[in-house]
């Protein structure tokens, strides 16, 4: 995120507020949904599970090319959340949802939309490290291409630049041909990263990418994200308020009291979340006080 | 005390030792116990008496085992180990008689269609044999390449097919997913002359085709289908969804997600249950009689009149009752079972090579 951007989006988070009462936490969103350099954004989305209701009200806008940190308790629907921005969602039964979740001025859940054309433009990263283990190292990386039917020339030249962004060719330069499952969890994870970043989305999902990771590994994950956000917007779920305030530029707090569905108490830059967050929940939570 | 050895061991170890595999004396006394004093009840028992083994086995063996290792286990071992040793004699007993059952079926394969076989018992068809002709002539040769035939069209029918209705209950999770799964397994309860007279009534009573290798293999890919496809359902759903979902993820159609990566992960499976599918029918004799008849000389169009497979040729030289005819329903079963072992050993091979890489 470069300074004058973020100059500017503090500008027009000013003039918002002074044409809106800010009336719930969403309102004081930095980018409010209708902003015109954002990717994604979703409009008052609710998310149920069969007739549970799990998220309420969400209002969240992804500037372009930021890095947007998702935090909160477990189970307070982050990793639901994400899911239903690249359309996952709909793949778990009984789910369901209501609301909109714009793409370039899209409802991506319209009827003419081809969810599998939104998914090569938003990709995801699982918490889980999950390689093909049929497929070798290079193959891996160009899998999303093949399984996408995308056209590509010089396999050899995309191959290395993913997995230099994702910081992994000097350790696997050698071995292009060995098996995926040979690699240990952190590279397999950088390796999944590499495979969603060789179809160019434009919208890169991660949900815990690290949660299972040593801190080496870690680290170069976290510069990858950095690095690929100078061309990717990226919205990270973590539970690592550390790793947050490191990666992100923007922070959106979720959270569900006692059984009620979870909604998002609070959202702005990042150090406004840790340093001077404005509500008293969201103070308790980055402190570690619960959760 | 600190947590600093005062006096640190000077000992090096040069060999890896085991600690858990010393021997304590009372535990090997009581442990040869259990093993001798059994079986030399038994045999005592079985010398001494005019009852058969068998009988003497259940009334005599098992129970005076069971006892011993109760109360050599609590004398010697621990009151806490006695279910361990009931544990250890039940399903060491039930192996031994698996084996034993298996090891009988198999010998007596081996030993009396051994000197049945011979290069020309294996290259021959049967024209000019009858009953009584000498095993140096006539072989099986016929039946064996018909029953390659017919179960190569039983899998080019069932194998499809079962992978299909597989994916259809794991992978699209359709609406009628519950239901192709009941008819599976409701189909893996067909009787296998139900579907030799099902083939009959079907296509030859009504003249759409004679007896050929064809009608076999349909009735045989009715028997396969419910293997092959139960076997591919559990095979697939161990597909981790992981991998579904990141290839989800990556904008592949379902299509792709299923041809790429779902089938090529499961493939070991899926050549399992290719394998059981053979299994399951190669040995049917019942809808093949209904179906491919019988024929003594060779018959290599599928599609067209009679043709000779083992289990047929086995049935047909069985009922004769002349010494050398049976003999060479020996030798089929054995050429049989050599076929199944050689093609499951193909299988594994194939399997092997497509692992790596």
């Amino acid at each position: 995120m470069n300074e004058t951007k973020t100059a500017a989006l503090e500008e027009e988070t000013m003039n918002m507020k002074n044409v809106r009462v800010p009336s719930s936490p969403q309102d004081v969103h930095p980018n409010k949904p209708g902003d015109a350099n954002v990717h994604l954004e979703t409009q008052n989305l609710h998310v149920w599970f069969g007739k549970r209701l799990i998220l309420e009200k969400v209002n969240l806008a992804f500037p372009e090319n930021s890095v947007t940190a998702l935090i909160g308790p477990s189970g307070c629907g982050k990793s639901t959340f994400i899911r239903v921005l690249n359309r996952m969602h709909e793949f778990i039964p009984g789910a369901a949802l209501a609301g909109r979740v714009l793409y370039d001025g899209q409802d991506m859940y319209d009827a003419t939309v081809d969810p599998v054309n939104i998914r090569t433009k938003v990709g995801m990263v699982f918490q889980k490290p999950n390689p093909f283990p049929t497929m070798s190292i290079k193959d891996n990386v160009l899998s999303g291409l093949k399984l996408a039917q995308m056209k590509y020339e010089n396999p050899e030249e995309i191959v290395r630049t993913c997995l230099e962004r994702a910081s992994l060719w000097n350790e696997v330069k050698d071995r292009l041909d060995a098996s995926a499952s040979s690699l240990s969890g952190g590279q397999q994870q950088r390796l999944c990263i590499a495979r969603s970043l060789a179809v160019s989305p434009k919208v890169l999902l991660m949900d815990e990418p690290c949660s299972a990771l040593d801190p080496g590994s870690t680290r170069r994950i976290e510069e990858t994200i950095r690095e690929i956000s100078s061309d990717m917007t990226v919205v990270i779920v973590t539970h690592n308020m550390a790793q947050a305030q490191r990666v992100s530029d923007y922070t959106a707090f979720f959270l569900s009291e006692d059984g009620a569905p979870a909604q998002v108490i609070e959202n702005a830059k990042t150090d406004e979340i840790f340093k001077k967050p404005k509500d008293s929940r969201t103070n308790d939570y980055v402190n570690g006080l619960f959760g | 005390m600190t947590i600093l050895q005062e006096n640190p061991s000077e000992e090096t170890f040069k060999e890896p030792q085991y600690p858990w595999k010393k021997a304590n004396p009372s535990t090997s006394l009581a442990n040869s116990i259990i093993v001798v004093l059994p079986i030399s009840v038994f045999a005592l028992s079985f010398f001494l008496t005019d009852l058969p083994g068998a009988l003497l086995f259940i009334v005599i063996f098992l129970p005076v085992q069971i006892l011993v290792a109760v109360f050599a286990t609590i004398w010697g071992i621990s009151k806490k180990r006695v279910g361990d040793a009931v544990l250890s004699v039940l399903s060491l007993v039930s192996f031994s008689l698996v084996i034993a059952l298996m090891g009988s079926v198999l010998f007596s394969v081996f030993s009396r269609g051994l000197p049945a076989i011979s290069l020309s018992f294996i290259t021959q068809n049967n024209t000019y044999i009858s009953p009584t002709t000498e095993l140096d002539y006539g072989g099986v040769g016929h039946a064996l390449l018909g029953t390659l035939m017919v179960v190569a069209i039983g899998m080019i029918i069932s194998v499809p097919l079962g992978i299909a209705s597989a994916i259809y209950i794991t992978d699209m999770k359709g609406r009628l997913a519950g239901f192709v799964r009941f008819m599976v397994q409701a189909m893996s309860g067909v009787p296998s002359i139900v579907a030799g007279l099902f083939i009959l009534a079907a296509f030859i009573l009504t003249d759409v085709s004679g007896f050929s290798a064809l009608t076999g293999g349909l009735a045989y890919s009715i028997l396969m289908l419910p293997t092959v496809a139960r076997t591919a359902e559990e095979v697939l759903k161990l597909v981790p969804k992981d991998l579904r979902d990141a290839a989800i993820a990556l904008g592949s159609s379902r299509a792709r997600v299923i041809m790429k990566i779902v089938l090529p992960t499961a493939r070991t499976g899926i050549l399992t249950a290719v394998i059981l599918g053979i299994a399951r029918v190669i040995g049917e004799t019942a809808p093949l009689l209904l179906t491919t008849s019988n024929t003594n000389g060779t018959n290599l169009n599928p599609f067209v009149d009679a043709v000779s497979t083992i289990p047929v040729y086995i049935f047909q030289f069985l009922g004769s009752g002349y010494p050398t005819a049976i003999n060479r329903s020996w030798g089929a079963a054995f050429v049989l079972l050599t076929t199944v072992a050689i093609l499951f050993a193909i299988a594994r091979i194939v399997e092997r090579s497509t692992k790596k890489g």
